[in-house]
């Protein structure tokens, strides 16, 4: 058996919603059965044959070919499977996912693991703003699984985060842990303005201590030994991902905020 | 049957089915782990007062601890699961979160995912400022303390277990059955999966079913008293002058097996010519328990 493969026929101009073409929803279906489902593209509506070129039978195993930043809902709500995207991906990659795996060998677009349950992600790349956050007006982004950014990411990651961890290999963009309910973020490099704004519980964890210093919004509370770093560390060395070569540190200086609200929420940087 | 010298009576150990969980502890250094893990197996020997019967299994070595620092893994068996949750709840409580720099951790998968809370309610402790960590699909908690930080693992899995081995060494003297006990206990000690929860794993005090004292259940095994010989129907022939049991609960009977098979085996080493005359084994008829650990066949 070989990967189910979409190939992208040409570079659209209206966004595509590939929400359809998962697993879940394409299991016992022919190649000719899948070229008739009907895809939206903008105003729209056309075919999956239409839009890609398919070829392969293993729906468990799906990849993306000259992917594009305009094919959105790439992976939504699915339970199993592995999605391989080579190029980039839209907006809401793996969004209501509840496990299986996406790799991304390109950049994706806003809100990648919106409300994500499970499983994990992987951009070998950059994200946009929004990763693992809630969609607008709702009060819960990802409550599970994990996310891997080996690039950088932009505003808002893990807004309304609640669960799960999104581990950033390079930069973190401003407003990172906004909102934030529970759940971990680590980043390796560098983050933006406003860490953890209004954030009420969860963990930031830093590699190093941001540029720009702490936000008043959250007091000092001293260095410190955490013994669950360690664990942590020993569940990141099972990653695909730069974290697993991060040598092993429970040595933190210990900040607790965001003030304005519960307080709960830490940020621990590396000493 | 003779070994060494030593008869193996033709009769049995009857074991019960028990609850049983192992938990890590851990801590700074293997002497902080020990104190904390003497003081939750502490008060443990016998599920009749005590509640549950807990002994320290083994110490572990850093790399075979979640946190990779030095720890002790401890069995604790009740006779029931709800039981099981009582004991390890306030013994976590009181001798595990109060013990300096310590860590606790479920140290076994529970039969269909059965699970007891370990640290689930300790984290009220933390009045409002513990913190929840989900890694890698189990639920720890951070519970803020004066020396730092309690974590601890949220549950503890439930397997079901086989409480009250047993076998008994006949001597010729008290500190010659208390040499074969040493000797039997220290091997086993390395089977894995078996504690003895008496004191240093030996019980001089053998009961029987039953009383003359209609408010007791159980009273002193009078056929095994060395003193009573002219007084009871006794068990023991004239040159036996002391008695000791070993008590053994594992999490399966091939555990407990291979627990009794080495400690039997340890105290015919010593042989006749030390003093030991027989093993046997306390049973009730066959009306206590469903697990019969039949000595010679254990031995053969």
């Amino acid at each position: 058996m070989s990967a189910l493969t979409f190939k992208l026929i040409f570079e659209r101009a209206q966004r595509v919603d590939c929400s359809p073409l998962t697993k879940d929803k394409l299991e016992g279906k022919t190649v000719a059965e899948i070229a008739a489902l009907p895809l939206v593209a903008g105003r729209q509506p056309v075919t999956a044959g239409d839009v890609f070129e398919i070829s392969g039978d293993d729906c468990r195993h799906i990849v993306f070919e000259n992917s594009s930043d305009k094919l959105d809902f790439i992976g939504h709500g699915m339970s199993d499977g592995e999605i391989t995207i080579h190029g980039a991906a839209g907006a809401y990659l793996g969004q209501f996912m509840t496990g299986g795996q996406i790799t991304v060998n390109g950049s994706s677009d806003i809100y990648t693991g919106c409300e994500m349950k499970g499983g994990q992600i992987k951009i070998n790349g950059n994200a946009g703003d929004f990763v693992g956050a809630a969609r607008p007006g709702y009060k819960n982004g990802m409550t599970g699984g994990t996310i891997i950014i080996s690039g950088n990411t932009g505003a808002r990651t893990g807004d309304h985060m609640r669960r799960g961890m999104i581990l950033i290999e390079g930069d973190a963009g401003d407003y990172c842990g906004s909102r934030m309910v529970s759940g971990t973020i680590a980043v390796l490099g560098g983050v933006g303005r406003h860490l953890g704004y209004a954030m009420k519980r969860g963990t930031l964890l830093l590699n190093q201590a941001p540029a720009q210093g702490i936000s008043a919004n959250f007091n000092d509370c001293g260095s410190h030994t955490l013994a669950f770093l360690p664990l942590l560390f020993a569940e990141f060395a099972k990653l695909d991902s730069g974290f697993a070569k991060v040598s092993p540190f429970s040595r933190v200086q210990r900040y607790a905020g965001d003030i304005g609200g519960i307080g709960m929420g830490e940020i621990l940087v590396r000493l | 049957m003779i070994i060494n010298g030593v008869s193996i009576d033709p009769t049995f150990a009857e074991a019960f089915p028990m609850k049983g969980t192992r938990v890590i502890i851990t801590a700074q250094n293997l002497q902080w782990a020990m104190n904390s893990a003497q003081a939750f197996t502490g008060f443990a020997t016998s599920v009749i007062a005590c509640g549950c019967e807990a002994a320290i299994e083994r110490t572990l070595d850093p790399t075979e601890t979640p946190d990779g620092r030095p720890g002790v893994a401890c069995l604790i068996f009740a006779m029931g699961a709800k039981g099981l949750a009582k004991q390890v709840e306030t013994r976590a409580g009181q001798c595990v979160l109060t013990s300096p720099t310590s860590a606790l951790f479920s140290g076994i998968q529970g039969e269909d995912g059965k699970d007891i809370p370990l640290g689930k309610n300790l984290r009220f402790f933390g009045d409002g400022f513990q913190i929840s960590k989900m890694i890698g699909g189990k639920r720890y908690w951070r519970i803020p303390v004066m020396d730092g930080e309690f974590l601890t693992e949220e549950n503890t899995g439930v397997v079901s277990a086989v409480g009250g081995g047993n076998f008994l060494i006949l001597a010729e003297s008290q500190p010659q059955a208390l040499a074969a006990c040493e000797a039997a206990i220290e091997a086993m000690k390395k089977v894995p999966n078996v504690i003895m929860p008496f004191p240093g794993g030996v019980v001089r005090s053998g009961s029987k079913v039953g009383s003359k004292y209609k408010a007791l259940n159980a009273s002193t095994n009078d056929a095994f008293c060395p003193t009573l010989k002219g007084q009871t129907k006794s068990e023991l022939s004239p040159e036996v002058e002391s008695v000791m049991e070993i008590v053994i609960d594992g999490l399966s009977k091939e555990d407990i097996d291979e627990a009794m098979r080495v400690g039997i085996e340890a105290a015919c080493a010593l042989g006749a010519e030390n003093g030991i005359r027989r093993i046997s084994a306390g049973n009730y008829g066959g009306k206590l328990g469903p697990f019969h650990f039949h000595l010679q066949e254990i031995m053969a």
